[in-house]
């Protein structure tokens, strides 16, 4: 399954500009420190953080998307940075909670 | 027999914080890690002719890294952090080879050691490479790759505005919107101020509002 997939399956929207690429598993969480250390590369990044922080935090574990959930407004920084480094950042207005629902209902796991 | 060809992995994670700590006597600034599970913000203590004031504790983890093949492990203790440079001096050389990593379709983080009242203590540059070739082993290969670069190279230390990939704030959920980057200097205090009490700029001694 590709970012451009989850889009459209999950009504996604897409904020930066990015490359598409495959997905692999699913991260969640709000602290960078827990991402680098155990997020795998293609991962998708869930996540209530906005900080333009987490664009360098993606790129180095080089996970495949981040999506900022519940609706969070994410700076123009943060996706100017983004859109700089082809890092994609996607915005849901659905809970996490609720979206990792919808994501295991698509077979991604925490591979 | 053939030399390794490693394969890098995380060992030995720990979760933590890094602490800065300033003397408002002689604007030192020193880092630690810490394994505590409470940052004690506005902490002080008197060591000789330095006040120092915990200003800041960012959530953070150290560790080491192990090859999966041969077992050659390395830890990374002089490791405080990484550093993404935000261009914000010209001069700099850090954001001269930025944008010669960027032109080359490449990006750099720079490596940080823990700082004493010296400063940083400097991280050896094989253990840089060592870093850098961890995360661009992991990464697809058709993405840019990662370049290391030693904070020794960033022209002023004490005017860096670079971001830390450090969680401040986490325990509200997001960092404060008007953070500046703890290597930089406070202003100097002002006539008048309390000696022994150091000056906030938003008038508030409470530490906790930190």
């Amino acid at each position: 399954m590709t970012i451009r997939d989850l889009i459209d399956r999950l009504k996604l929207k897409p904020l930066s500009t990015f490359d598409d690429r495959d997905v692999s598993g699913v991260v969640v969480s709000d602290m960078l420190s827990d991402v680098m250390a155990g997020a795998k590369s293609g991962n998708l990044w869930l996540t209530v953080q906005t900080h333009k922080s987490v664009v360098p935090a993606a790129n180095l574990v080089d996970v495949a998307a981040v999506v900022v959930t519940s609706g969070k407004s994410v700076p123009q920084e943060t996706v100017d940075l983004a859109s700089k480094y082809k890092v994609a950042i996607l915005a849901s207005e659905l809970p996490t909670f609720e979206l990792v629902g919808k994501l295991y209902s698509l077979g991604l796991g925490s591979a | 027999m053939a030399a390794c060809r490693h394969q890098w992995e995380m060992a030995d994670v720990e979760f933590g914080f890094v602490a800065f700590e300033r003397c408002f006597h002689c604007d030192g600034l020193r880092t630690f890690f810490t394994p505590d599970q409470i940052p004690f913000l506005g902490e002080e203590y008197r060591e000789g002719r330095c006040f120092w004031r915990r200003v800041e504790a960012a959530q953070s983890f150290r560790f080491g890294l192990r090859c999966a093949r041969c077992g050659e492990r390395h830890n990374l203790e002089e490791l405080m952090g990484l550093l993404h440079c935000t261009g914000c001096d010209p001069a700099c050389e850090i954001d001269r080879l930025r944008l010669q990593a960027e032109a080359e379709g490449n990006w750099v983080l720079v490596g940080f050691g823990f700082t004493d009242k010296n400063g940083p203590t400097p991280i050896p540059p094989a253990k840089l490479e060592i870093l850098a070739d961890y995360f661009n082993q992991r990464r697809d290969a058709s993405r840019p790759r990662l370049r290391l670069l030693s904070f020794e190279q960033i022209g002023e230390l004490s005017r860096c505005h670079g971001d830390f990939l450090h969680d401040v704030g986490m325990l509200s959920l997001e960092p404060p919107p008007t953070r500046t980057s703890p290597l930089v200097a406070p202003a100097p205090r002002r006539a008048g101020d309390a000696v022994g009490r150091p000056h906030r700029e938003n008038g508030n001694d409470d530490p906790r509002s930190h």
